[in-house]
């Protein structure tokens, strides 16, 4: 078992170096051990978000039982030591614990790594605020989109390394 | 699984269940898959993927003391010899599908050589449905080695084990017999959408065929219903017979081909959320 995970996650890994995705440094993925059981993800904010211009690295971890079970994902921060932070509301802002239908129960084998980081950027330029992981976000997403953007926006700035883009009325 | 095992799963874990607080740090998402993950692995350790042809009298043992149960299985036994069970963990079907189609195989060689040619051809006919190439291709490979393993025992120079020893334990590799179980899942999802004007009308919600498939065809574990049946054997045109066997007040055991007016030429045996295979006469 565990050697077919291996196996396969080697050759993700090396769908996910070749992707045109990588060379517009859109996502990228790096091994942090060699037996490929955890690897280190990264998604580049996308355009027209307050994610924009962050960088969000991810602590990947690889099942045994891949790919019948998706991997499990945290968002890490990257040059700090501590947790990464990201307002979203598909994302606890406490443990990084992320919540996509496609990392639980509508995980297919046919998908990979490179589907699983193009998702979750995708989620951060469409938040489903119905089915959130971190309540609090949700609620300021649904009920103050202002002050939810300028926070989102804050947290990009401060914890993912995004340019200082602070809307004038904020602090 | 009988009931009687299944409760005794259950009455484990909720030995557990008391002894934990509600703590609002914690995932409580992540409880539910843990504990969910931890039935699993019990049923995962009790019972293999698929095991050993048992003589028809097993089953009988199974109902002691239910009369309905009894007579069905005593209709049944009329017509079948020997039943299979496979592991309930959502793929039975695909599971004693697959098994029971590539057993019958071993002794027919003009079906496995339209099969194998069909087989073959699928996985360009999934890519140019949109299927990722890369993954696809994966499935497609392992699932054409076990095809082969079949057909290795044609051969009468062919050394080593009887094919059904072999078939039996690519099965109950885990790796191996899951990746058969994908590809059937992702078969049935092309089928599906290639033909999903008319599936549509079977699909419950407002959900398109699309959708169906991602929820509840592709992704492991998820059970099959009709509609899966219906287009799995239509995709690979081999004929099913299921019986349905269930507290009805009837005592026949109510007998469904896929697709309608087959010949089959694997049969099933149903029970509420489970697939088993069966052994005609």
């Amino acid at each position: 078992m565990a050697n077919i995970a291996a196996q396969r996650i080697k050759r993700e890994f090396k769908e996910v170096i070749r992707s045109e995705e990588v060379a517009k440094c859109a996502i990228n993925v790096e091994l942090v051990n060699d037996s490929f059981t955890e690897l280190k993800g990264e998604i580049a904010g996308p355009p027209d978000t307050p994610y924009e211009g962050g960088n969000f690295v991810l602590e990947i971890k690889v099942p045994e039982t891949y790919p019948f079970n998706p991997p499990k994902l945290y968002l890490n921060k990257i040059h700090v030591r501590f947790i990464t932070k990201i307002w979203h509301p598909n994302i606890s802002s406490v443990t990084g614990a992320i919540c996509l239908d496609i990392l639980k129960d509508q995980w297919a084998a046919a998908m990979t790594l490179r589907t699983v980081l193009l998702s979750l950027q995708a989620l951060l330029a469409a938040a489903e605020p119905d089915d959130p992981q971190d309540a609090v976000v949700a609620k300021q997403f649904r009920e103050c989109r202002d002050i939810f953007w300028q926070t989102a926006r804050h947290w990009t700035h401060v914890y993912a390394g995004g340019k200082f883009l602070l809307n004038r009325w904020y602090k | 699984m009988s009931k009687k095992q299944l409760s005794a799963v259950f009455v484990k874990m909720g030995d557990k269940v008391p002894t934990t607080k509600y703590d609002p740090n914690v995932n409580q998402d992540e409880l539910i898959m843990k504990q969910q993950r931890l039935i699993e692995k019990e049923i995962m350790d009790s019972i293999p993927l698929v095991g050993d042809k048992e003589d028809f009298s097993s089953l009988e043992g199974e109902y002691d003391g239910d009369d309905i149960y009894k007579q069905k299985v005593k209709n049944l036994a009329k017509n079948y010899k020997y039943i299979r069970r496979t592991r309930p963990d959502g793929n039975c079907f695909f599971r004693a599908f697959s098994y029971a189609y590539l057993e019958k195989l071993i002794d027919d060689r003009e079906e496995f050589n339209r099969f194998r040619e069909l087989a073959a051809k699928s996985k360009e006919n999934l890519v140019a449905l949109g299927f990722p190439q890369f993954t696809v291709e994966d499935f497609h490979d392992t699932f054409m080695e076990v095809i082969d393993q079949v057909g290795k025992h044609h051969s009468v120079l062919s050394p080593g084990a009887p094919a059904g020893e072999d078939l039996h334990k690519v099965f109950n590799d885990q790796g191996n017999s899951d990746y058969v179980v994908v590809y059937l899942r992702l078969i049935t999802s092309g089928q599906l959408q290639r033909d999903s004007s008319f599936y549509q009308h079977f699909i419950e919600g407002a959900r398109s065929v699309e959708d169906f498939c991602h929820q509840e065809v592709e992704p492991m574990y998820k059970e099959s219903d009709h509609i899966h049946i219906i287009a799995l054997s239509t995709a690979l045109g081999v004929g099913v017979r299921v019986r349905y066997m269930d507290r009805g007040d009837s005592a026949e055991v109510i007998a469904h081909d896929f697709p309608e007016g087959s010949l089959p030429q694997v049969h099933l045996l149903y029970r509420p959320g489970h697939y088993d295979i069966l052994y005609p006469h």
